[in-house]
């Protein structure tokens, strides 16, 4: 039986880009309204109260963007599958969340300076970790989420499994979800570039190749190492800078709400649903599947069969659809234009 | 010195039970390289057919290892069948087969915790509330009795593997899969039948977790990360490794347990993955493979 690996999905990827026929109306002009749309929607928040549902969902859709982009960072374009990449998340919500509760300084000011930090925890794990390959490293990721479980269960300082209250945002309910909309869009969109730039990069063709073929990667004069940690890092950056924000908009950090496992699944199942090693992949895979677990939520009203759907999900993708939405409407060349970002 | 021995008596007592745990996972990653993450999932499922056996017939958690073993076994294949043998061949599909198995324990513990709730369960027969005691020390029972079938368990199926035909098949299998086909070996069959004595052997120590630990769907992610932690440390694919990195951490986080505090017992299992994973990948016992 014929069977759609990694290795051809990385070949299709690295074929010759077609010169694009495509009209550049449709293909920049789409996302680029999307993004005006998503700009000027607090505006009628603004004007007329009743948004705020949207607003939230939004929210979601941004935040799980971020983080299914950075992953795709190391666990597409480098094919290191990371299922433990919530850590940066609790780190940066923790980080800045104890800042504001003992130094009241506030987590739009350390938002970047999370993510800076995220991002060297990041490094230093990856020297460790990244000195495995394949099934031993994505191991080592789930140990890291239960090694900070354990740790941000215990520490008196993080609240323990109480967690750590924050005081609301001093702003009236109709105008309260906007600082974070723009703030997470504004990070949601650096992340975006930060992929399509990371791709395009002697860097980029780097991790691309140690995806493909690590020892040749490296004979062919690549430094392997250094562009993992580096890739892992990076991928650290905005989810730290997210969760920041994140810690600061839910007003109360749990461990049980940053480091569960299904969390962590669903960054990896978002990126690959839309197609890992892809621009554009992410962001499809997270609006796709958001959207289905409202439904799923709305409809069975049970979070236990939520888990279910998203395993399920995630077992289909890889079974029979390992290249994701983008990765096979580009084999077959039907990708609109509109969604090929690379 | 009392005290140190006593720690290290109660260390060692659960130290059979998770060597029971890894060896199923350690055996199917030695056969299929296919890293179980669904193996605790699938130990909870079995403790919670062991609960029902004992809420409602009565049947001591010890005895339905007679049902839980053939009735995991079954499922193993099923599950082995269905979802990976017929890409087990393909290199590139063992990165994919973890996710899969993760994803695959999600949807088992989804499925148990809409079906038996989120409840802490165990089992109460008798011997779970008693004690052995010998001089100064004292074991309970329910650990003793668990470490010794387990290690009854290990050694039948370190017998099998030694001294059978189909368990030289599967050792043949281990070490060179493609050399196992060409000299006649059905590595389809074996593989699945593989899967399937690994998952009894889940189902083995569920039954037998059902009275020492309280269990609820989701613990499984806990357990699996300690499983993974002895199986890697042990050495991937190698039984031998697996029981005595089980037995060398039990005691060192009863250790920890009794002299730091009990929050820290888990943290043991994680720092010994990171330190075996920093100086020695291969682990104690493995062979220098890819993994």
């Amino acid at each position: 039986m014929a069977v759609n690996t990694g290795a051809d999905l990385a070949q299709r990827q690295d074929a010759p880009l077609r010169p694009s026929k495509a009209n550049p109306w449709i293909k920049n002009g789409l996302p680029l309204g999307v993004l005006a749309f998503l700009a000027v929607l607090p505006v009628f928040q603004i004007a007329n109260d009743g948004l705020n549902y949207w607003l939230h969902m939004l929210l979601y859709v941004f935040l799980y963007v971020i983080m299914s982009s950075s992953w795709n960072i190391i666990g597409g374009y480098a094919g290191y599958i990371s299922l433990g990449h919530n850590v940066f998340f609790a780190f940066g919500a923790y980080f800045a969340g104890m800042l504001f509760v003992y130094l009241r300084i506030s987590p739009f000011l350390m938002a970047p300076v999370a993510g800076i930090l995220a991002m060297l925890g990041g490094l230093a794990f990856g020297l460790i970790a990244l000195r495995t390959r394949g099934t031993a490293f994505i191991i080592s990721t789930i140990a890291l989420v239960l090694l900070t479980i354990e740790v941000l269960d215990n520490w008196p300082l993080t609240g323990g499994t109480n967690g750590l209250a924050m005081s609301l945002i001093s702003l009236e309910g109709q105008y309260a979800k906007i600082p974070f909309y723009y703030y997470l869009l504004a990070i949601m969109i650096l992340t975006i570039l930060a992929s399509y730039f990371i791709k395009h990069s002697k860097f980029g063709l780097g991790l691309r190749a140690i995806s493909q073929d690590e020892t040749k990667a490296e004979v062919a004069g690549i430094p392997t190492r250094q562009y993992k940690i580096l890739a892992f890092g990076i991928s650290g950056l905005f989810i730290g800078m997210a969760g920041a924000i994140w810690g600061c908009y839910l007003t109360y950090l749990r461990p049980s709400i940053f480091l569960t496992v299904a969390l962590g699944t669903s960054i990896v199942l978002n990126a690959i649903l839309g197609g890992k090693g892809t621009v554009s992949g992410p962001v499809i895979g997270t609006a796709i599947m958001i959207a289905v677990n409202e439904v799923v939520v709305a409809k069975l009203g049970a979070s236990e069969l939520n888990i279910v759907v998203t395993g399920m999900i995630l077992i289909l993708v890889l079974l029979f659809f390992p290249d994701g939405i983008v990765g096979s409407l580009r084999a077959r060349n039907r990708l609109p234009s509109f969604l090929d970002w690379d | 010195m009392i005290q140190a021995i006593q720690v290290l008596i109660l260390g060692l007592a659960l130290g059979g039970v998770y060597a029971l745990m890894s060896s199923g996972m350690t055996l199917i990653f030695g056969v299929m390289r296919i890293v179980n993450l669904a193996h605790s999932a699938f130990i909870i499922m079995a403790a919670y057919i062991a609960f029902w056996l004992f809420n409602l017939l009565h049947v001591d958690p010890i005895l339905s290892i007679v049902l839980t073993m053939p009735m995991m076994f079954v499922v193993g294949m099923l599950y082995y069948r269905i979802l990976f043998a017929s890409r087990a061949d393909n290199p590139r599909f063992i990165d994919i087969t973890v996710l899969i198995t993760f994803a695959s324990s999600l949807v088992v513990e989804g499925l148990l915790a809409f079906f038996f709730t989120g409840i802490y369960r165990s089992t109460t027969p008798d011997y779970a509330k008693r004690s052995f005691n010998f001089g100064p020390f004292f074991v309970p029972e329910s650990q003793l009795f668990a470490t010794v079938i387990s290690i009854v368990l290990i050694l039948g199926l370190w017998l099998f593997l030694r001294y059978t035909r189909v368990g030289s098949a599967i050792r043949a299998t281990m070490q060179n899969r493609n050399a196992a086909q060409v000299v006649g070996v059905n590595v389809t069959w074996v593989s699945t039948l593989a899967f399937g004595i690994g998952l009894a052997m889940a189902g083995a120590s569920g039954s037998l977790l059902s009275f020492i630990f309280t269990f609820f769907p989701a613990k499984h992610v806990a357990w699996i990360g300690m499983i993974m932690c002895l199986v890697v440390l042990g050495g991937m694919g190698s039984l031998m490794g697996a029981l005595v990195s089980s037995f060398l951490l039990a005691a060192a986080s009863a250790y920890v347990n009794f002299y730091i505090g009990s929050a820290w017992s888990p943290i043991t299992f994680y720092l010994a993955l990171f330190l075996i994973l920093l100086f020695r990948p291969q682990g104690l016992f493995g062979k220098k493979v890819e993994v």
